[in-house]
């Protein structure tokens, strides 16, 4: 039984189709890889997931239920789509760590307000399971340091922890290392590889071919908002059937 | 005499910063109202309000006063809406004020608004947060720290543009010290009053450094 099942989306902004006819699965403590170039419409498949843009046509189920259907909005109320949300989580480029929390507070937060509203776990237990996160992380000594204080490979890990911390289905990561020094790129994939070998069910969207092949069970190559071909990692990026996605790899072997 | 000078002076200055609180409090909600008028997804709205703002920013406050005290007097069937003596004329610099600072204060506000990322709502949207909860717990605050700095440097502006009253003879604080130069109390010809002013105006805008700079400092553990 797959955990996601993705059917069909399509995303217009305005005139120009960013997204056509979408289509993949995932297993429970699976890795997904998508790799493509720059404008291929990785972003916004990501954020189809998450709920922050809606697809045109298309549907998304998590656990065999629909969560989303563009045809039927009840799909999409409002006050549905946040409980929805809580099966994806989501790492951006850029961390978006929010700047007036601590480490530990950035972890917490969205928890506690959840457990503020549904009633449940105390506050020292969510703090006790975000140091645990953080420590996890590699950021025991960090708890209390405030975003601005840590490196930006240090921010990545708070806002993987972070992301974590609501224990999503799905956890999303989109191009987590492209913000980074290249020498800060490394402990962030040793993260995600850790998160992989827990068995994580993971989307990752990433220009480093090498982590992909790797750490991925699927790799899915898209190239003008379609999926041109997806399978294997070995068989995608070492032996790639489709000619866009030779050009793409024999441009990044360039590089 | 240095008595009855420092009595009339406090008198005059009891008015520069009761029309300087009055401002306050009438343009900082006024100003959240224009900033978001000013953000409408309404063009209509939007556009007419930047309008508006952009006019009264484009103008002089003095020519703005002159206009609210004199001309509905002018153009009124019924004369004059303002109460005669002190308090109409203290009614219509209020007016003007409060018009001419939420203008002003609403793009200090956009500017906050508009300048927390995107990112950090969708950071908080994809927790589970609901509008609310981003807008208290994670934008606001970062919104305050951006408006302090240009709001502190117009709130000093406005200690010291509250004289422009005078032009609609306001007894503020600078016309009680000109009235010993024209004669007043029994006194006339004498310059350190009107110099004498300008201690007043140095001391309350020390006092607002104070405070803005104890406000910077205590948002200044995040960036
Ligand atoms: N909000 C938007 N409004 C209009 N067009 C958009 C918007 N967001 C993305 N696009 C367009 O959609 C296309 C896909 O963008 P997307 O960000 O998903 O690509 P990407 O594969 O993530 O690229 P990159 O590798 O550069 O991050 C691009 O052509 C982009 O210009
Ligand atoms: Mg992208």
């Amino acid at each position: 039984m797959s955990i996601l099942e993705v059917n069909h989306i399509e995303k217009h902004f305005g005139a120009t189709k960013v997204l056509s006819d979408i289509s993949f699965s995932l297993e429970k403590g699976q890795a997904l890889s998508i790799i493509g170039s720059s404008g291929s419409g990785k972003t916004t498949l990501l954020r189809c997931l998450n709920f922050l843009e809606t697809p045109d046509s298309g549907t998304i189920s998590v656990n065999d239920h629909v969560i989303f259907d563009a045809a039927d909005p009840a799909t999409q109320q409002e006050k549905e789509i946040r409980a929805k949300r809580l099966h994806f989580g989501l790492v951006f480029q850029n961390f978006n760590l929010f700047p007036q929390y601590t480490a530990l507070q950035n972890v917490t937060l969205a928890r506690e307000l959840l457990a503020k509203e549904r009633g449940g776990e105390s506050k020292a237990d969510i703090e006790a399971a975000g140091r645990e996160l953080l420590a996890q992380m590699g950021l025991a000594d960090r708890a209390s340091h405030y975003p601005h204080q840590l490196s930006g490979g240090q921010q990545q890990r708070v806002a993987i922890a972070r992301a974590l911390a609501l224990h999503p289905d799905i956890l999303c990561f989109d191009e987590p290392t492209s913000a980074l020094d290249p020498e800060l790129t490394g402990e962030v994939l040793r993260v995600i590889r850790n998160l992989a070998e827990q068995k994580t069910t993971m989307i990752i969207v990433t220009h480093e071919m090498a982590f992909a092949r790797d750490v991925a069970d699927q790799v899915i190559f898209m190239d003008g908002g379609l999926i041109v071909e997806q399978g294997d990692p070995r068989e995608v990026i070492d032996h790639p059937k489709e000619e866009r996605t030779r050009q793409f790899l024999s441009r990044y072997a360039e590089n | 005499m240095f008595l009855t000078v420092i009595g009339a002076l406090n008198e005059g200055f009891l008015q520069t910063l009761k029309l300087f609180a009055v401002t306050l409090i009438g343009a900082i909600p006024l100003g959240l109202v224009i900033a978001f008028g000013s953000m409408s997804r309404f063009s209509p709205l939007r556009y007419l309000t930047r309008l508006v703002v952009w006019i009264i920013r484009g103008t002089p406050l003095m020519l703005q006063l002159i206009i609210i005290f004199y001309i509905p007097g002018r153009v009124l069937s019924s004369g004059s809406p303002w109460p005669s003596g002190e308090p109409g004329r203290f009614l219509a610099s209020s007016i003007a004020f409060i018009i001419n600072y939420a203008c002003y204060f609403s793009e200090i506000y956009r500017g906050g608004i508009q300048g927390v990322p995107v990112g950090q709502q969708e950071a908080g949207e994809v927790l589970g947060m609901t509008k609310r909860q981003i807008f208290f717990k994670i934008t606001l605050l970062q919104m305050i720290k951006r408006i302090v700095p240009p709001m502190s440097n117009e709130i000093i502006t406005l200690v010291k543009d509250t004289s422009i009253a005078r032009i609609i003879s306001l007894q503020e604080v600078i016309w009680a010290g000109y009235a010993f130069l024209k004669g007043s109390h029994g006194y006339s010809g004498l310059v350190w009053p009107l110099f004498f002013t300008g201690v007043y105006y140095l001391l309350f805008n020390g006092v607002l450094t104070l405070f803005f700079n104890y406000v910077e400092r205590r948002l200044d553990y995040f960036r």
